[in-house]
């Protein structure tokens, strides 16, 4: 196996323009600086057939290529483009090497068990490079410079270089490959060295006191030697994707046509180093100046573009841009992506996927404050609950293992969506009250009425059939009502328009909490039978001495 | 009685304090004890989490979405709920004032549960999805039972009710109502 293979793509500039508008491969393009005389920065393969070269004016490159489509440098397209073929590389071995644009060394040793021949090696790298928007050309050879000059001037998609023939494979390539500046060029053309060949049979020493530094570098790359040690490229840590658009969009179907393109592009990063997006980050730049930022949250890592793509759009409607559209920046937070396996016993689970796009819907249809997993707080204030994001445990009491102290359910990430009442703890008074079933939310409280009990489980009525929980249907906010009292017991009721007797009242039963705080709270509860049938939970604020209406038992 | 039925709707109906929130709540409970996921669409925000979770309930498998009072957006997030696949139960609690379904809606709701298998389940004061549904009881409250150590009660012991199947797809309704009662 040669133990280094080169990634290489012609025109790199001009691809990344095309990576980002897959319809310029089909003509003749040019990238030009923008300017008042703009000029020539690159142009494919199709562009310099027609004439077209780097260093023309753009008048004169039309002229002489009138198809010629021109789009101008984009820092951030080349940036983007440049990591992604860099990315692309690292899904095919651990140690990659940045060499310049467009071009990258890849360390292939130890992978002849993972992916067989060099060929194939080739191969893999080839479609690495294609899956991420590249028409590359792949070298192997035993060292970093044989590979790169074989990839940059080879006809052939993949060559392979055989162990010890570097120096054959280099001798018949022009001079001009190793990019010389101008002066020591002329200088090797005076002396009749044209190829690779001529430049690696000339004597060493000699070339060295003649042309110095540079003429021993030119010789070493010449007979396929590497001068400089391999330096690993680390991935950075963030994920972008960047499109600047040519008129301004201010309709949020047009700007998804865009989101679609450069979500693929990111998509196919991701892919390619075997990576999963768990949020993205979308940056939309205005024609006013400003800056449109949002974050969505996936609810399970995932690079499909279809999904990811619904979400920023369901995220967008609800969170529209206050203005048009000139630039477009998606970034990724990424996340290592393990298969998984549901269990064999356990009944079916919403697909992650899918969950994430219905809690996405759901989302923008009620509002995402409204959907979610309903968590009680370590409070005794009556209906003390917070709504967390919605992720239901892979496990069946695997949630119990991470309930924090505070009472708070172990999914410590994201924080709750919305708190119902404050999560400051309440105390309990029992003012001599009787033990009830009502408005504690603790276990301990509960334990009072099910003789410590497993309060969830049905206990068996007087007749034997399994016995259920009587529910509260709660009235939010609570309902303020008239109430007529015999001493401390609700005699009637005004409810529903109309006054209604109480035929059975159980109570009171008496709580307080956050005396110590702003949040004081102190109430009695009576559990009312009215003459209408309703069955209902009433609530006296010992504060303000008013009553009201928690909810009806049903 | 078994009220929750994969790939069918049931509706648990019945007047206010009949027992009806309970029997459904109870359903939660079964679905989530079984690990399964659950999602309840409340139209009117009344559900109480306290209660749900004495009553058995696991909250973390439940997905509680609040419609704050619009009967279209319920309907709307049941609709997209019963077609995610992978829900054991799709509670829709209705209230008291909930205007029968459209019969296109109702079917709509019927094939998309057939589809995935959830188990749809509607509460509310009245029948709504009509001959969509392939089972529906209701909930007649039978009597209170108070308790106290003295004469005057000082606790609401339980609430006794009947649950009588007023259509049932598979076989004929059966006569009488069965007795269930609900511990406060």
């Amino acid at each position: 196996m040669s133990p280094f293979a080169c990634v290489w793509v012609d025109f790199f500039a001009a691809a990344a323009a095309e990576r980002c508008e897959p319809a310029l491969r089909e003509g003749a393009l040019a990238v030009v600086i923008p300017a008042a005389h703009a000029k020539i920065l690159e142009a494919n393969a199709a562009a310099r057939a027609g004439g077209v070269g780097p260093g023309m004016t753009e008048t004169e490159a039309r002229a002489r290529c009138p198809a010629l489509v021109s789009r101008p440098w984009v820092d951030a397209h080349v940036a983007a483009a440049r990591a992604a073929l860099l990315e692309a590389a690292l899904g095919v071995s651990p140690r990659v090497e940045d060499a310049g644009a467009g071009v990258v060394h890849v360390d292939a040793a130890g992978l002849e068990r993972l992916h067989g021949s060099p060929a194939a090696l080739g191969a893999h790298l080839l479609g690495q490079a294609r899956r991420v928007g590249f028409a590359a050309r792949v070298a192997l050879a035993g060292s970093r410079a044989a590979a790169r000059l074989v990839a940059a001037s080879a006809a052939a998609a993949v060559t392979v270089v055989p162990p010890g023939r570097e120096r054959a494979a280099l001798a018949p390539l022009s001079l001009a490959a190793l990019a010389l500046d101008a002066d020591l060029a002329a200088t090797l053309a005076r002396w009749g060295v044209t190829t690779l060949g001529g430049l690696a049979a000339l004597p060493r020493e000699g070339l060295g006191a003649r042309l110095g530094p540079a003429g021993l570098r030119a010789h070493d790359q010449a007979l396929g030697r590497d001068r400089e040690p391999f330096r690993a490229w680390t991935p950075p840590p963030f994920w972008e994707e960047a499109q600047e658009l040519e008129w301004e969009l201010d309709a949020l179907d047009a700007l998804a046509v865009v989101l679609a393109r450069v979500l693929a592009r990111l998509a196919a990063r991701l892919e390619a180093a075997q990576l999963a997006a768990e949020a993205l980050d979308v940056e939309l730049a205005l024609a006013t100046g400003g800056r449109h930022a949002r974050t969505v949250p996936l609810a399970t890592p995932t690079c499909e573009v279809k999904p990811l793509l619904a979400l920023l759009r369901l995220d967008l409607e609800r969170h529209p841009p206050p203005a048009a559209v000139t630039r477009v920046v998606l970034g990724a937070r990424t996340v290592r992506a393990r298969a998984g396996q549901g269990g064999l016993w356990r009944p079916p689970a919403p697909a992650p996927r899918a969950l994430g796009a219905v809690l996405a819907r759901l989302a923008a249809l009620v509002g995402g404050d409204n959907v979610g997993s309903p968590a009680l707080l370590d409070s005794h204030r009556p209906d003390a609950h917070a709504m967390l994001a919605f992720a239901p445990p892979d496990e069946a009491g695997a949630e119990d293992e991470h309930r924090g102290q505070d009472g708070w359910r172990g999914r410590c990430s994201p924080p709750p969506a919305a708190v119902a009442a404050p999560p400051a703890g309440g105390s309990h008074d029992a003012w001599n009250a009787p033990a009830r079933h009502g408005s504690p939310a603790t276990p301990a409280a509960d334990a009072r009425t099910a003789g410590g009990a497993d309060p969830a489980r049905p206990r068996p009525a007087p007749d034997g059939e399994p016995e259920h929980r009587l529910v509260l249907r709660r009235a939010r906010p609570p309902r303020r009502v008239e109430v007529e009292t015999a001493g401390e017991r609700p005699a009637s009721v005004e409810l529903g328009g109309g006054v209604q007797r109480v035929v059975a009242c159980a109570g009171p039963w008496r709580a307080s909490g956050e005396w110590w705080d702003v949040g004081e709270w102190a109430r009695e509860e009576w559990d009312v039978a009215l003459a209408g049938g309703a069955l209902c939970r009433l609530a006296w604020d010992r504060r303000t001495g008013a009553w009201c209406l928690d909810g009806t038992y049903d | 009685m078994r009220l929750l039925r994969p790939g069918a709707i049931t509706e648990i109906v019945g007047r206010s304090s009949s027992g009806r929130t309970s029997l459904f709540t109870a359903c939660l409970g079964e679905a989530t004890a079984a690990g399964g996921v659950a999602a309840l669409v409340d139209a009117d925000e009344t559900f109480d989490p306290a209660s749900a979770a004495r009553a058995g309930v696991d909250l973390a498998r439940l997905l509680w979405v609040r419609c704050a009072g619009r009967r279209d957006a319920a309907l709307r997030a049941t609709d997209l709920l019963v077609r995610c696949p992978g829900f054991a139960l799709v509670g829709l609690d209705l209230g008291e004032a909930a205007p029968p379904l459209p019969p296109a809606a109702a079917f709509r709701l019927k094939f998309a549960v057939e589809r995935t298998g959830a188990a749809l389940v509607i509460v509310g004061r009245r029948r709504v999805a009509g001959a969509g549904a392939s089972l529906v009881v209701e909930t007649v409250r039978a009597g209170l039972e108070w308790e106290g150590p003295g004469l005057v009660p000082t606790r609401l012991a339980r609430l006794v009710a009947g649950v009588r199947v007023l259509r049932a797809r598979a076989g004929a309704p059966a006569a009488g109502a069965a007795p269930v009662s609900f511990c406060a």
